[in-house]
């Protein structure tokens, strides 16, 4: 039990996570800048 | 003081007293909420081309209504009401005082609400919720808009007066994060209506009552939006209360980390004030470093917004491998997604991605001319208040409102909020990405149907507003949802304990050092950087002041 819990800390998927919203924001960030580029 | 019954449950209860007041609070928005999403719908229609208002009533003056009602008028009484709540659960009763305290603030908030409401419905104020001068409503209205203020500021205080009472009676410990979070949204709170009270009092009731002829627009909209960008966080923060409070707990974990919580409010507080230039990018007469400077600070708030994500994702994650979750993502599936007090939340928290990214474009200085006044800055406030935040608030309505009237959600209740977010996802999705898209083909916010004497860039536009109607349409039918599930919590729903949840700290999260708390620092950095952020542009626009401006009414 308690070395399971010490795996338990594992936070891969919230780095993974928290990791797209970044790439997410990232991109439609770009998207926009670049229409701006174009534009202004 | 735990009750004998409050032990038999294994959960404290909110004192009746003070479920009252919190109560009275929840009323008002919900039927604020009923009468602002049908002029919504109304929007909708009318933009669609197919729909004209009847009996001669303006488009302008719905607009009023909805915006007053849904992004002043809910929010600040919803949260009032939670608030309340909350500072009697975690920090406990108040005393008969401050509930009066807190009684007051509600009746002279509502006395203001009333007074201006009377005003848009007579038609003597058509000037939309930020009431931007030159546009000139009756000085009534202006005067029950400060009424509304000054009722919150005595709310404020009351709770003030429970925190420090605590902080008395338990001293060398920190407070309950709970009670912690509300003092610092209502902090925020105090010192950026001041701007909004100057605002109001030395401008425009004096310019409104004729006793001055002329008004300075640039300094009135500065001092605006030096409270209008903390209004949003004013929103967002008690959503994020739930958010981190309240949500592990119903997932049945842990909260990640005291700390990181109290870190990310602490820093909401200080990036959330000097800031509001980015509202005012094509403002001519701000210099262009002032605004590259409050847009540095401006992005500041992407530091507690990806700790508020990287602590939401580990307490899921911690809890999914909990029950035994593998790989990477597998604690996903693990959610009580059959439970609304999660996953209509989540839903929320779901809109704030591409909400976040919204707001960083509209932010970007320059870039801003992209979206300035176009209907995409709609789209985007309708995902991060009218998603994010009211779908959060509607989570907490399905544990808050039981609570205090002492009954139970049923299992057919609980499905129907289910359906709510889901529809609300639905509707939402379809208006808002259409918002977005045509706004970035150049169509206006703030604007009647018109085809703009035929032209080719404005038929353009068209579908798109066919698109919103069709997503405000079933927008307004998770209005009709909610307020059914409220009106059955209130009235109807069978009598039982509910529980108001408050998570526990993860035990291996490390204790919170007392600086968190230190308010004496927390407070000089954040009016330091007030001070900075708008000493010199504030000098330079009364010293070179733009000519003033008489009154309009264009309605
Ligand atoms: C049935 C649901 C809703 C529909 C169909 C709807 C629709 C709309 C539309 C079409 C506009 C823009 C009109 C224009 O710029 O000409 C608008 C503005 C606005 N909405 Fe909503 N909305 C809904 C719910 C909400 C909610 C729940 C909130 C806040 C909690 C909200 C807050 C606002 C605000 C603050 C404005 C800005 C008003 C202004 O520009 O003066 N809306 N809404
Ligand atoms: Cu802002």
């Amino acid at each position: 039990m308690s070395k399971k819990k010490e795996k338990d800390s594992d936070l891969k998927g919230t780095l993974y996570s928290v990791g797209l919203v970044g790439i997410f924001i990232l991109v439609t960030w770009f998207m926009a800048f670049y229409l701006f580029i174009d534009r202004f | 003081m735990t009750t004998i019954k409050e032990k038999a449950l294994g959960f404290t209860i909110v004192d009746r007293r003070d479920g009252k007041l919190a109560l009275a609070n929840m009323y008002v928005a919900f039927i604020a909420l009923f009468i602002g999403g049908l002029c919504g719908l109304l929007q909708v229609l009318v933009r669609s081309g197919k729909f004209t208002l009847p009996w001669g009533i303006g488009y302008y003056q719905v607009l009023t209504v909805h915006g007053v009602l849904l992004g002043l008028i809910l929010t600040t009484y919803f949260i009032l009401g939670f608030q309340i709540a909350a500072m009697s659960r975690t920090s406990g009763t108040f005393t008969d005082k401050q509930r009066l305290l807190g009684w007051i603030g509600f009746w002279v908030m509502t006395i203001g609400t009333v007074a201006a409401a009377t005003m848009v419905l007579l038609n003597e104020a058509s000037v939309l919720y930020t009431f931007y001068a030159p546009l000139q409503a009756h000085w009534i209205f202006y005067v029950g808009m400060a009424l509304v203020v000054v009722g919150s500021w005595i709310v404020g205080i009351a709770l003030f007066m429970k925190y420090i009472e605590w902080r008395k009676a338990n001293p060398g410990q920190p407070s309950p994060l709970l009670s912690f979070m509300v003092v610092v949204n209502m902090a925020m709170w105090q010192i950026c209506t001041l701007g909004v009270a100057v605002e109001v009092v030395f401008q425009l009731i004096p310019w409104s009552l004729g006793w001055v002829d002329k008004v300075d627009v640039l300094l009135s909209r500065t001092l605006f939006w030096y409270f209008g960008h903390p209004l949003v966080y004013f929103w967002l923060l008690p959503a994020y209360m739930v958010w981190y409070v309240v949500i592990p707990k119903i997932i049945g974990g842990k909260i990640f980390s005291d700390a990181l919580a109290r870190l990310s409010f602490m820093l909401f507080l200080l990036f959330s004030i000097p800031v509001g230039f980015h509202h005012q990018l094509t403002e001519p007469g701000i210099q262009s470093f002032w605004k590259f400077l409050q847009v540095v600070l401006t992005m500041m708030v992407v530091i507690p917004s990806l700790l508020t994500a990287f602590s939401m994702f580990a307490s899921f994650e911690l809890r999914g491998r909990q029950l035994g979750a593998k790989g990477l993502f597998g604690w996903f599936k693990k959610l009580p997604w059959n439970d609304a007090r999660f996953t209509v939340p989540f839903i929320g928290m779901a809109a704030f991605v591409p909400a976040g990214a919204g707001g960083i474009i509209n932010a970007s200085h320059q870039m801003n001319q992209l979206i300035h006044n176009t209907i995409w800055v709609t789209g985007h406030f309708h995902l991060t208040v009218a998603t994010t935040v009211v779908l959060t608030f509607f989570g907490a309505s399905y544990w808050l409102l039981p609570h205090l009237t002492g009954r139970v959600l049923t299992k057919q209740m609980n499905k129907l909020a289910i359906i709510q977010g889901i529809v609300w996802a639905v509707g939402m999705t379809i208006m808002s990405a259409a918002m977005h898209i045509v706004g970035l083909m150049g169509a206006p916010r703030r604007s009647d149907f018109s085809t703009y004497g035929g032209a080719a860039q404005a038929t353009d536009w068209i579908p798109y507003q066919i698109a919103q109607a069709v997503g405000g349409t079933i927008l307004f039918v998770g209005i009709i949802l909610i307020l059914y599930i409220v009106v059955n919590l209130l009235f109807f729903a069978p009598k039982g304990e509910t529980e108001f949840p408050i998570g526990e700290v993860s035990e291996h999260a490390e204790k919170s050092p007392m600086w968190l708390e230190n308010w004496k620092i927390w407070l000089t950095i954040c009016i330091a950087l007030i001070l900075f952020a708008y000493t010199v542009p504030v000098i330079e626009m009364i010293q070179n002041a733009p000519p003033g401006s008489k009154g309009y009414k264009f309605w």
